[in-house]
């Protein structure tokens, strides 16, 4: 129990500010919770082939002698009206979840991003370009619009991930924009620009490390809402098509048959509120260790 | 001497976090008689606010421990009351002064509000009540002790629509509201410019000794210290390492820290102060600034319709030559950051004209050899460095653009370390695993990367503490003899100014009102207003105290009309 070196000969060393982190983050049982439902999420779907007891069921194989069972041992989560075992259709189901969240945010995330940057840095006609243009699209109803533009395109995971990323960027181009104009204040960027940087440099180098903590919060919060959107889109028929094992197609065929059959519909439903909670506990515990505000 | 009214007795504090304890006062004794003015001196992180926050009550619990030790205030232990007990005390027995005038208030309830909330507050927990009127016709009795005038227009105020001086009266006449025995200020003024902070000064004084109120003065400023204490204690690293009477303290200090503080306060008069001169003999012309103004539109009403210009620079000429330490001296607002800003080609100027090295910035600045010729520090380190950057990325940053070759730069980034006495391991760390004095230097190898002749230097060291500050100055005059640079120093302390630069220029509103070698300026100050802004420093010795200018109060207000004081 010494008392720290206070002097200017040594800066206090006796932790790094990433130990301080993730002292936070395991300090906060929520977030770690959240952390150990997205891994066992991304292990179901990246090895769903290997976990499925019944990895056919993910295709239109039809079983009807085992239609409609309620769950058991044999089949964790019952089958469907087609005699298909739900629990590797969920499996199954989160590799189009994921994969839809990874095509929308790899697409959306650095395209609002750089936007965000743009507007920000620029300032002028060029923010006031690019920030009207992101309100006006943000105006815009998103359910509504992702409706019309699948119903346009016809239905598909493709269409349903164009549809949903062509309305996610705006909260990060809001997002990084705001961050980016409280940094224009600091010093850091004057010296930058004395220094002869480019508004390149200025921009990637300089402010966007000052921007990935959001962004990484962000990404873990949208993370679940990309599942929700896009489970929303398949239950109104728009999205992913059968027999392509996907969550929210799962619980519009499984409502026909409540409430005797419940778990038809409520299982996939698990299965979708289990990934949401995950992202958003993860994302909240990340906000807390980061200290970021969105 | 009856017991004292407020004292601490072996208090040690810790904290607990991130599983770690840390200890952060050690064995803290200290006492303050009633009437008595005490002042707790020390730099950032010694222990002072931690102190000040334990008496109020106001320090967290956890993550605080209180290991050992006592604070009694009129014979009853702190520690020891019931929440209500010890609220009772708030604003009534004990009251505060915050450093900062702006932050300590609500922006969006009117002076008023917030003062008569106080009295209603304290009037709940006393269990008594008076009407709106007696408290209104209460506070404003309060006001005329802190010297304001035109109580109606105060009251009604947003804390915004008054200056900073106005704040900080207002601010010390809520603690004065509920009539408190001991008042603690925690760096009063300082936030302030130095005319406002000596009246700030000189009320408190008046208080204390009008009053009979007890004071506890915590600060880092020994000019302060010297004016306004009885008694002093001096901290360092959690410990009280010494205290006394005030002549005891300036005149034969006996510890270590308390000689080495005091020796590196820079002098403002008297035989300790150091006179530079620029040793080049006829030498060229650096920076020429040549009748230059600059007008800012301010904008406002629906619309932003309303235009008016306001005058930041007005017509000022300098010549600073090869060799220079030049001091821009001015409180906030006169115009010498938007000065040096156009000197650096920042900006541009609305009139006139600036010449670096000859050659006018309008057409050279913004390429690389303009900037290989002029750099900047700036004032806050901690804004001025990239949080998420490491030291090395970040002084390479002025070589890159600079044309250096891409694997000259690690060497050169290794020998600016060097130059600036830092360890090459710092190369890659973050800003925040640095001391605020470690960051200044990085700043400045920054500066120097592509070896310029010129350095804009806008107050390099009035974020750090003094004993850090002499460090850094001491850096910046070796660095000015190897490597033959000139100085554009901007600052606001005329006692640095006066030890740093060989010659000065004093701007008052966007005007320079005086120029001069520092000899002359300071020994014999021709202005009004540079007479008002010396005789203001508070000094560290009776005989630099007897050295200042002598000002009355006319020639003050006729340079100072924004005083705040009436009748003071």
């Amino acid at each position: 129990m010494s008392l720290p070196d206070m002097t200017d000969g040594g800066a206090q060393r006796s932790l790094t500010s990433k130990q301080m982190a993730a002292y936070r983050f395991t300090r906060n049982p929520a977030a770690l919770i959240g952390a150990i439902i997205v891994i066992s999420v991304v292990i179901a779907a990246i090895f769903a082939p290997l976990l499925a007891p019944s990895p056919e069921s993910s295709g239109s194989f039809v079983d009807f002698r085992n239609r409609h069972m309620a769950p058991s041992w044999d089949h964790l989560m019952g089958t469907d009206n087609v005699g298909r075992d739900m629990f590797s259709r969920v499996l199954y189901g989160y590799r189009v979840s994921l994969g839809l969240v990874i095509g929308v945010l790899g697409i959306a995330v650095p395209f609002g991003v750089v936007l965000g940057l743009v507007a920000g840095y620029f300032g002028g006609w060029t923010e006031t370009v690019v920030m009207r243009f992101t309100d006006i699209m943000l105006a815009l109803p998103p359910l509504a619009m992702a409706l019309a533009i699948t119903a346009v395109l016809s239905p598909n995971l493709v269409n349903a991930m164009i549809a949903i990323t062509l309305l996610w960027w705006t909260w990060h181009t809001r997002l990084i924009y705001r961050i980016v104009k409280a940094q224009m204040n600091e010093d850091y960027v004057e010296a930058a620009q004395v220094a002869g940087a480019s508004h390149f440099h200025i921009m990637f180098r300089e402010l966007l490390p000052n921007c990935i903590s959001a962004i990484a919060v962000k990404i873990s919060l949208d993370a679940g809402f990309v599942i929700l959107f896009g489970a929303s889109l398949s239950f109104l028929g728009l999205g992913i098509q059968p027999p392509t094992p996907d969550l929210g197609t799962m619980v519009a065929t499984g409502a026909e048959y409540m409430p005797e059959m419940w778990w038809e519909a409520v299982m996939p439903g698990i299965a979708i509120l289990y990934a949401i909670l995950g992202f958003n506990l993860l994302g909240d515990g990340l906000r807390d260790m980061l200290d970021v505000e969105l | 001497m009856s017991a004292p009214l407020l004292s601490i007795e072996n208090l040690t504090i810790g904290f607990r976090a991130y599983g770690q304890y840390r200890r952060v006062l050690q064995d803290v004794s200290l006492s303050v008689g009633e009437g008595e003015r005490v002042s707790l001196i020390g730099q950032s992180g010694s222990g002072k606010t931690v102190t000040m926050r334990t008496i109020i009550g106001t320090l967290p619990m956890p993550p605080g421990v209180v290991e050992s030790g006592a604070i009694h205030y009129d014979g009853r232990s702190l520690l020891d009351l019931s929440k209500i007990e010890r609220n009772k005390l708030k604003g009534t027995g004990i009251s505060i002064v915050l450093q900062d005038p702006m932050l300590s208030f609500n922006p969006v309830l009117t002076i008023g509000r917030q003062m008569d909330d106080i009295v209603r507050y304290a009037d709940v927990r006393l269990g008594q009540s008076r009407r709106k009127g007696e408290r209104r016709a209460h506070i404003i009795e309060t006001l005329k002790k802190v010297q304001l005038s035109d109580f109606e227009r105060v009251l009604d105020s947003y804390p915004m629509m008054l200056s900073g001086g106005m704040r900080q009266r207002v601010l010390i006449g809520m603690a004065l509201l509920n009539k408190p025995r001991l008042l603690i200020a925690d760096e009063p003024g300082t936030a302030l410019d130095v005319t406002t902070q000596d009246e700030i000064l000189a009320l408190l004084n008046r208080l204390v000794a009008l009053d009979g109120l007890s004071l506890l003065l915590i600060t880092h400023n020994l000019g302060v210290v010297r004016e306004m204490a009885d008694r002093i204690y001096v901290m360092d690293k959690g410990r009280i390492v010494e205290h006394g009477s005030r002549e005891e303290i300036f005149r034969s200090p006996t510890d270590d820290y308390t000689k080495r503080l005091m020796a590196a306060v820079p002098p403002l008069y008297g035989p300790d102060v150091v006179t530079i001169t620029n040793e080049k003999t006829d030498p060229k012309p650096a920076i020429s600034i040549e009748k230059v103004s600059k007008d800012f539109t301010v904008r406002s009403g629906l619309f932003n319709q309303h235009k008016t210009l306001h005058r930041a620079v007005d017509n000022v000429s300098i010549n600073v030559a090869q060799g220079d330490i030049f001091g821009l001296a001015g409180e906030s607002g006169s115009g010498k950051t938007t000065l040096a800003k156009m000197t650096l080609g920042l900006i541009d100027p609305s009139k006139g004209r600036i010449c670096i090295d000859g050659e006018d910035v309008a057409q050279s600045g913004g390429t690389s050899d303009f900037r290989k010729l002029i750099q900047i520090v700036y004032q806050n380190p901690g804004s001025s460095l990239n949080p998420r950057r490491t030291i090395t990325d970040q002084i390479a940053v002025p070589l890159k653009f600079s044309g250096h070759e891409t694997n000259k730069i690690k060497t050169r980034v290794g020998e600016l370390l060097e130059m600036v006495d830092l360890p090459a391991d710092m190369a890659n760390m973050y800003p925040h695993e640095l001391s605020g004095g470690q960051k200044q230097r990085v700043a400045i190898a920054r500066a120097l990367s592509v070896n310029p002749r010129i350095l804009v230097l806008d107050e390099p060291t009035s974020a750090l503490d003094v004993l850090v500050q002499s460090t850094v100055i001491d850096l910046l005059h070796r660095l000015r003899r190897e490597f033959d640079l000139t100085f554009l120093f901007i600052s606001h302390d005329l006692s640095l100014m006066r030890n740093f630069c060989n010659r000065v220029g004093v701007m008052l509103r966007g005007e320079i009102v005086e120029e001069g070698t520092v000899s002359d300026v300071f020994e014999t100050p021709q202005h009004a207003y540079t007479r008002a802004l010396l005789s203001a420093i508070p000094v560290t010795t009776d005989a630099a105290e007897a050295l200042k200018p002598k000002v009355s109060k006319e020639e003050r207000a006729t340079v100072l009309n924004r005083s705040t004081a009436i009748g003071g």
